[in-house]
């Protein structure tokens, strides 16, 4: 390429060059924007490096309360706890794995093909899940009482509307042919629904679900502290009384109970993808 | 000149490329026919390392290829071009990135590495770019996605982005097969005058053997891994067909017409 036929391709198609003055000009003013909002949100918030650094000094003092970890004389109340967490997520997430089915094959396009409807439907589980699962528990309390039944349901109500968003999107991206296959074969809507979309869906549905249960595991910790049931509770008991050996004892078998789940979970998606 | 001295390819106990010798003058345009699973696509592949042969060596203008290692490796890579059957373009990006992804391999050092990670492609490259896509009608799409252009335009695409590896050697596997006839010319005279004009040695997997004695200025055949006749397109007749195969040519083609057909229907 000789400088003039690189000046000829130039002029013939400036855009295929990179971007013009105006173009940066405005990437340039957009960058600027938003280190302007970074810089104003850090000074409303008082961000200082001196405050950071005090902070850090507190976490330090914290974490050499913590060592060692010791169990305490409550420990059965920590294992029993811990059980409680995970049975708690477990049946959130298995109600709202359940229950996000049938709604999200009602949110999926190519199923539901009245657009009224199914609009209403996305917008109702957008909805819900503009309530964070904290939230929720907070209302269950109220209705149901203390303990872990509230915390179920603020897992499942958080969950129904999020998985069900993912398994419509599942739904829609199933490929088109094999639902023809089925049509061709003599099946109806719902028998096309069972045979021709279900058995591509499935494997996705179960590893999204598998996932949820898992963070599910981590956050039903934070639910224990307003009194939806499990290990939360006792964590913010011990933070309150400066037992910082025992909260760093409970934080261990938190890790290595998620880190189970994790190892457990993965194998069953790996096996689910795979098995097609 | 290229030269394939007995290699074999066995994956278990199939040997899907059995004692292959051949030598390619720099400048040939090679068809290679074959029914499916006969290993022309793992022929093809041994020349450009995506797959290690299990014996046998090949030699390109005397340096041992299979013995070839890291970065020795990547620039062989460079200098042969490979052209698949289902485009392998980057659906997402434009035509234009598509084709400058052909400069890859020539930018060498981590800061020109990074520089071309984020989009920063010389301008002589551009303008290189253009006109490989302005010489096979393309450069109105130069800004599109690529997933909006025909499965011909694509190939096409794929075509410039080969040339712009500046390649010894273009390996083509059956580049035709998922385009209807029209769009099978346009990417076979492609290929043809790239082989003509700068003179770059192209290998290419056909099904089609018509297509194959048009373009083409030699024919090998292949059976269960071994080859089975090479020569002039003229010297492939129908007769050598029947001999070869045991099938008539039409059949031939039949049976390769119905491989290709669930391909360009999950095309569509
Ligand atoms: N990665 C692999 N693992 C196992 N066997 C393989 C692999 N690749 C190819 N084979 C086998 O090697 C043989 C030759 O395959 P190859 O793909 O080279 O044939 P082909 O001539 O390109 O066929 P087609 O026209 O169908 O593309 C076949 O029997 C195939 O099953
Ligand atoms: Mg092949």
């Amino acid at each position: 390429m000789t400088p003039a036929e690189i000046a000829t391709w130039q002029a013939r198609l400036p855009a295929a060059f990179g971007a013009d003055a105006r173009t940066r000009a405005r990437r340039l003013a957009a960058w600027l924007a938003f280190a302007a909002w970074l810089g104003a949100a850090l000074w409303w918030f008082g961000f200082s490096p001196a405050r950071l650094w005090n902070g850090l000094s507190g976490l330090a003092t914290i974490i050499r309360l913590m060592i060692p970890p010791s169990p305490g004389e409550f420990w059965l109340d920590i294992l029993r706890g811990l059980a409680e967490s995970v049975a708690m997520a477990f049946l959130g997430t298995t109600v709202a794995a359940v229950l996000a089915i049938p709604l999200g094959f009602l949110g999926a396009g190519n199923v539901v093909t009245n657009t009224l409807a199914r609009f209403s439907l996305r917008r109702v589980l957008d909805g819900f899940r503009g309530v964070d699962q904290l939230i929720w528990a907070l209302a269950y309390v109220r209705a149901v009482g203390l303990g872990p039944l509230a915390g179920v349901l603020a897992i499942a109500t958080a969950d129904i509307a999020v998985l069900a968003k993912l398994y419509a999107e599942a739904i829609e991206n199933a490929e088109r042919r094999q639902m023809e296959g089925v049509t061709a074969a003599g099946g109806g809507w719902l028998a096309r629904l069972r045979f021709g979309v279900l058995p591509q869906v499935l494997p996705v549905m179960l590893a999204q679900a598998l996932y949820f249960f898992e963070s599910n595991t981590r956050s039903a910790a934070i639910l224990g502290v307003v009194g939806a049931g499990g290990i939360g509770l006792q964590i913010a008991e011990r933070i309150r009384v400066r037992h910082w050996d025992e909260v760093a004892f409970i934080i261990l078998l938190m890790i290595v109970m998620v880190a189970a789940i994790d190892w457990l979970s993965g194998r069953l998606r790996r096996r689910l993808i795979g098995g097609y | 000149m290229l030269e394939i001295q007995g290699l074999t390819r066995r994956f278990g106990a199939v040997v899907a490329v059995d004692a292959v010798s051949l030598a390619v003058p720099a400048g040939q345009m090679l068809g290679i026919i074959g029914r499916s699973g006969a290993g022309k696509s793992t022929l093809l592949r041994l020349v450009n390392r995506l797959a290690e042969p299990s014996a046998g060596r090949v030699l390109f203008e005397g340096r041992e290829i299979t013995r070839l290692r890291g970065r020795a490796l990547r620039e062989w890579r460079r200098d042969c071009a490979m052209i698949f059957q289902q485009f392998n373009l980057v659906q997402r990006l434009d035509v234009l990135t598509n084709v400058l992804l052909g400069r890859l391999g020539h930018h060498r050092g981590i800061g020109a590495a990074l520089a071309v990670l984020f989009g920063h492609f010389t301008a002589a490259e551009r303008a290189m770019a253009l006109a490989a896509l302005d010489r096979f009608g393309l450069v109105e799409t130069a800004l599109q996605r690529a997933g909006t252009l025909s499965g011909g335009q694509q190939q096409r695409v794929a075509i410039c982005r080969a040339l712009l590896q500046q390649p010894r050697l273009i390996l083509a596997d059956e580049p035709i097969a998922s385009l209807d006839p029209r769009n099978a010319q346009l990417v076979m005279e492609a290929l043809r005058q790239v082989n003509r004009q700068e003179g770059i040695t192209v290998l290419v997997n056909l099904h089609h053997l018509d297509t194959a004695r048009e373009y083409c200025t030699r024919i090998v055949a292949m059976q269960a891994g071994r080859v089975v006749f090479d020569g002039l397109p003229a010297e492939l007749t129908a007769e050598r067909v029947r001999r070869i195969y045991g099938i008539t040519e039409e059949e031939f083609e039949a049976e390769a017409r119905a491989r290709a057909a669930p391909c360009a229907a999950a095309m569509a």
